[in-house]
């Protein structure tokens, strides 16, 4: 049975999804529980998997039994089942708050709403999963739009914000299926495994530096790395309230994993292309996108727009930490993806909660959600730790581990840059703890009652999860260093 | 909202070649499995002949009382393929590996036969529900505006 698990794990979210317009037809109340209780299984399996994994090394799965380099294959190794822990359980969190903030004008159409968020998540498995380039393409796509479609939910402005990024993503993810098509002519093959063993003799080959090049473009667009990454803050701020956890925890990360599981796993990591190593390349560019998404963010006064460029700033920090080529320097970066991932669903639950209770929408009116919500204001003040960095929180830790990389690999610039977006990220947090605490804060009337029982549950939970990866940080890092480390690093 | 075609050639027409067209659809959806074919193409004859018979008889016509429905059915087509993909995980194989359905009494290549016969006709069911249904939402003029202004 354990066998089985990679595929029940991708299958789960997408049986629900596909199921849900029939079975909720006549009780559209019913997509809410539904999505809860396949995501709570999902939890639970992806749990399993991982023990699984770990006890008996990595599975690979392969649909209806066609051999490798015909057949479809799921790599269910240590790297993608941590990953996919993570997810399914930021998924849950993300379907639980949507709960309470769902748009309410949707009527029927909620139905389709839920299912478009476990296709989401089926998706980003798919991604995570992948074995061969084409399905990473096709799941790449699955994930995008039904991220379009979510977005623009909201109407308005968002409709707009929308389609741009539909316009960007589908630019990217053109680029990046032209790349993988230069790789197929070069080397007749799609599987990343069966592709390992032909790459080492065709490095001289132009079309597979050019493939290289589309990919990673396409990919960059996707991750929203710093040149290509104008489309994100838009759609995540126009996005409803209940949707931006779930894309800004998710979407650009996993596309992140999709891109070092390229580079690691298929091409290998110390190849030289004309002179120039390209982990270095990536680790430049994570350099200017950290420092640059950390200054956008200071400049910004919408608090779910600063917030989208803080995750654009702390995408650069873990390219960096991925792109300097040691053990420490790629499980720092994983350690400091999962973090990264709770945090920024964190922070969006916190800009939800307040938009939905305290209608604060800018940094201006934060005032009304100090002195009503106490609470409210304590679980922002451990993720702002979190994203600064201080020590009890995992983000403290992730970053530790990136700059004791980059020292091992003697690259000061990267070191002088994670240092530079720490000060940078403090900036914005003293701005906005400025705003909160401020006594002449205007003082509006919103009747807001108590806070809901799902928007509480999502806050504590994301809260706890940063502590507690800071605590148990020895043992992740160790654990992704015993089993998620990329072969010959 | 689509309106009768008001030509007595077009309707007469009509009412022959929407059933030809339908029989053709399945002719070609199972013929898949020995010639060119198969579900997806077999789906968007299939789709096609739909969507005829609401372009020559309107969107309230009786005769259009199918295609309406079939709206209904957005994830059938799909379930009815991953569903198959079920049972052969249940019968101890990879998901779609159709040697592992469990039915008694039939070897291995009839099972495999069967096997792709039934996911086939859950492709051709998504297939012609998404032609149908693309149809819809384009002429479908006053809901679209009332989800912009809205």
């Amino acid at each position: 049975m354990s066998h089985q698990l990679p595929a029940i794990l991708f299958l789960l979210p997408l049986f629900a999804a596909i199921s849900m317009p029939v079975v909720c037809l006549k009780h559209r109340h019913w997509s809410y529980p539904i999505s809860v209780a396949t995501l709570a299984v999902m939890v639970l399996v992806s749990i399993l998997n991982l023990q699984n994994v770990i006890h008996h090394g990595e599975v690979r799965y392969v649909f209806s039994g066609w051999t490798v380099p015909l057949g479809i294959e799921w790599v269910a190794d240590g790297l993608a089942s941590v990953i996919l822990v993570l997810l399914s359980a930021l998924g849950l969190l993300g379907v639980v708050f949507t709960g309470s903030t769902s748009p309410k004008d949707l009527g029927g159409r909620i139905v389709h709403y839920y299912t478009l968020i476990l296709l989401l998540v089926s998706a980003l498995t798919g991604i995570v999963f992948a074995g061969d380039l084409f399905n990473l393409f096709v799941f790449l796509e699955v994930a995008a739009i039904s991220s379009y479609a979510l977005i623009g939910v909201a109407g308005g402005r968002a409709l707009f914000a929308a389609f741009r990024y539909l316009v960007l993503g589908t630019l990217g993810a053109s680029l990046y299926l032209l790349g993988v098509s230069y790789l197929y002519a070069v080397t007749g093959t799609l599987n990343m495994s069966d592709m390992v063993d032909k790459l080492p003799f065709l490095l001289s080959s132009k079309a597979l530096v050019g493939g290289l090049i589309f990919m990673f473009i396409g990919l960059a667009i996707k991750m929203a790395l710093v040149p290509f990454h104008s489309w994100l803050p838009e759609a995540y701020t126009y996005a409803p309230e209940s949707i931006s956890p779930i894309l800004a925890s998710l979407v650009t990360k996993v596309a992140l994993l999709a891109w070092f599981r390229i580079i690691y796993w298929v091409f290998n990591a110390s190849i030289v292309i004309n002179d120039i190593p390209i982990l270095l390349l990536v680790a430049a560019l994570g350099t200017l996108a950290t420092v640059i998404g950390a200054s956008l963010a200071l400049a910004q006064r919408d608090l779910k727009m600063m917030f989208a460029y803080g995750g654009i700033s702390h995408i650069g920090i873990i390219l960096i930490g991925i792109g300097q080529g040691n053990q420490t320097g790629f499980a720092g970066g994983v350690f400091y993806l999962l973090n990264d991932a709770v945090m920024q669903a964190g922070l969006f639950f916190f800009a939800g909660v307040a938009f939905c209770q305290y209608g604060v929408r800018t940094i201006d009116d934060l005032g009304r959600v100090g002195k009503q919500a106490p609470w409210l204001t304590g679980s922002l003040i451990v993720m702002a730790l979190g994203m600064v960095g201080l020590p009890p929180t995992g983000g403290f830790f992730g970053k530790w581990y990136i700059i004791l990389g980059a020292l091992e690999a003697g690259n000061y610039v990267s070191v002088a840059a994670v240092l530079l977006s720490t000060l940078l990220t403090l900036a914005y947090f003293v701005k906005l703890f400025e705003c909160i605490f401020r006594q002449s804060s205007t003082q509006l009337d919103v009747q807001s009652g108590g806070i809901p029982f799902p928007f509480k549950l999502t806050l504590g939970v994301t809260t706890a999860a940063i502590i507690i990866l800071g605590l148990f940080s020895g043992p992740i890092v160790q654990l992704l260093l015993d089993h998620a480390l990329p072969p010959g690093l | 909202m689509i309106r009768p075609h008001d030509s007595i050639i077009v309707q007469t027409l009509g009412r022959f070649v929407i059933p030809v067209v339908q029989i053709f659809g399945l002719y070609v959806l199972f013929f898949g499995q020995y010639g060119p074919g198969g579900g997806f193409v077999g789906g968007v004859i299939l789709g096609a002949g739909m969507i005829l018979s609401v372009l020559i008889f309107g969107h309230d016509a009786s005769r259009s009382q199918y295609a309406r429905n079939v709206l209904h059915g957005d994830g059938v087509g799909m379930l009815i393929y991953a569903g198959v993909g079920g049972l052969c995980m249940i019968g101890g194989g990879e998901f779609l590996n159709y040697a592992n359905l469990d039915i008694p009494g039939l070897e291995t290549a009839s099972r495999r036969s069967l096997g792709i016969v039934l996911t086939q006709i859950g492709v051709a069911v998504d297939v012609a529900v998404t032609a149908v249904s693309i149809v819809f939402s384009l002429s479908a003029e006053e809901i679209m505006e009332d989800s912009i202004n809205g």
